[in-house]
Order: C-alpha cells, then structure tokens, then sequence
C-alpha cells in the first residue's frame, strides 16, 4: 500500500510538474476503485526530472523486481534512459509515466486534468474524460472492468452541471 | 474538484434511482455496478474519498497479514 500523503507533500514541496493518472485519480473523482499504487505523468524536462529524484530520494526508491544486489543508483541520468518506471520505495509502488497511452504526451495530458486539494497539496488529477480514454487504450480485463462505472460518473456530472 | 451542492447531488440521487433507458446509468446498472455506492463517494469531498480509499485499503492489507498468520498456524 502506498502512504499517498507522503508522496503528494514530497513532490509539491519540490514544485514537481505532475499529474495522478491511476487508480488515486479514480477514487478523487468518486468510484469506490481500490489501487494500491501512485501513478503520476510527468514532464521529462531535465529540470522536473531533478525536482523528481529530489521528492522521491528520501523514498529510496528503486525499480521494481530490480535485483536486489546490484547497485543502483537513483539520480536524473537514471531517468533520462527511459520514459516510464515502476518504482518500489518506502512508502510503497510508485509508477512514473511519460506518456498516458490513449491521452497523449504529459503536455496532452496535463490540458486533460483537473485541480484538487488533496492532504493540503494543490493537486492536478487527469479528468474523468481522460481517465475513460486511457482506460478504453490500456483495454486490459482490469481497466475494462471500471469503464460503466466511469461513464455513468461522467454522464451524472455532465447531465446534472450548474 | 469540489464537494457538489445538496441541488446537484438531489439531481444525481434521482437520475441513479431512474435512469433514463439507453442511458450509460443504465447500462452501468445492468452490467451489475451499485451507483448508490458511487453515490456515497459523490456526497464526499475529493480528500474524504481518497481517505476511505485508503482506509479500505489497510483494512485489506490487515485481513491479508492476519489470513498469513493464521495458515502459518494451521501449517504450523
């Protein structure tokens, strides 16, 4: 299980540019959707990526089912060599995204989002229209499973606005 | 994201308990999916529903840790 609250209060304190995509961005938006990880797009500017390895470091993050005995080392050139990372830390999974496959790139993603205060952090989430198009990409049993009920959420706010 | 007014939730409460046929409510409600329990996330503010998400989910880590325990028990 990751401790939500640790993470967000990290990457806010280091102004990291982020938006929650997964399962934490379902439950804001109302479904009763249980995720055990924190899943967050990311800008992969070389600034954002030093205010990342600076909020996750205390962490000590690693890459998941990485071999244990082998070094590893957790800086920007780290995250320069790739675009998404599942990572396993202290406080629990930590997946980092480049892109969400069915919204776009993190710019694409990011005009797709919406803001919420979450643990006392001003937050972005991705929208319920961004997270039905990445769940409708993914197409996996899991992502599939939750579709009606994001839908059905997104018609009531839609049919219901003020 | 804010918590939504007692209009807009009263709005929402009656298209859950008469959805408009062809409607995705519908479909949601026959594809087995309760939206009184979606409803009771709605009435909550974004923090309370990440917040009894995670008490959800420690109550299934405990049950995980505790049915551990006990099969280490039974197995001796």
């Amino acid at each position: 299980m990751v401790e939500f609250e640790s993470a967000l209060k990290s990457l806010t304190a280091e102004k990291v540019d982020f938006v929650i995509v997964g399962g934490l961005a379902i439950s804001a938006h109302s479904t009763g959707y249980i995720t055990t990880d924190l899943d967050f797009c990311y800008l992969r500017t070389k600034e954002n990526l030093k205010k990342i390895v600076a909020a996750l470091e205390p962490f000590k993050p690693r890459f998941r089912n990485f071999p244990k005995d082998l070094p590893f080392i957790w800086d920007e050139r780290t995250l320069q060599s790739g675009t998404n990372f599942t990572l396993e830390t202290k406080i629990g999974a930590i997946d980092m995204l480049g892109e969400v496959a069915g919204v776009g790139s993190f710019e694409e993603v990011k005009a797709e989002s919406v803001s919420a205060k979450l643990y006392g952090c001003d937050v972005l989430l991705l929208s319920l229209e961004g997270l039905i198009k990445a769940k409708k990409a993914a197409g996996r049993t899991k992502d599939l499973l939750i579709l009606p009920e994001l839908e059905a959420l997104q018609e009531l706010l839609s049919e219901t606005e003020e | 994201m804010e918590k939504l007014s007692k209009e807009r939730l009263e709005k929402i409460r009656q298209l859950i308990l008469n959805p408009r046929p062809g409607s995705k409510v519908a479909e949601a409600k026959e594809f087995g999916i309760d939206l009184t329990l979606t409803f009771g996330q709605l009435r909550k503010t974004p923090q309370e529903r990440v917040e009894h998400q995670q008490s959800a989910m420690r109550s299934l880590d405990e049950f995980k840790r505790q049915t551990k325990e006990l099969r280490k028990r039974i197995n001796g």
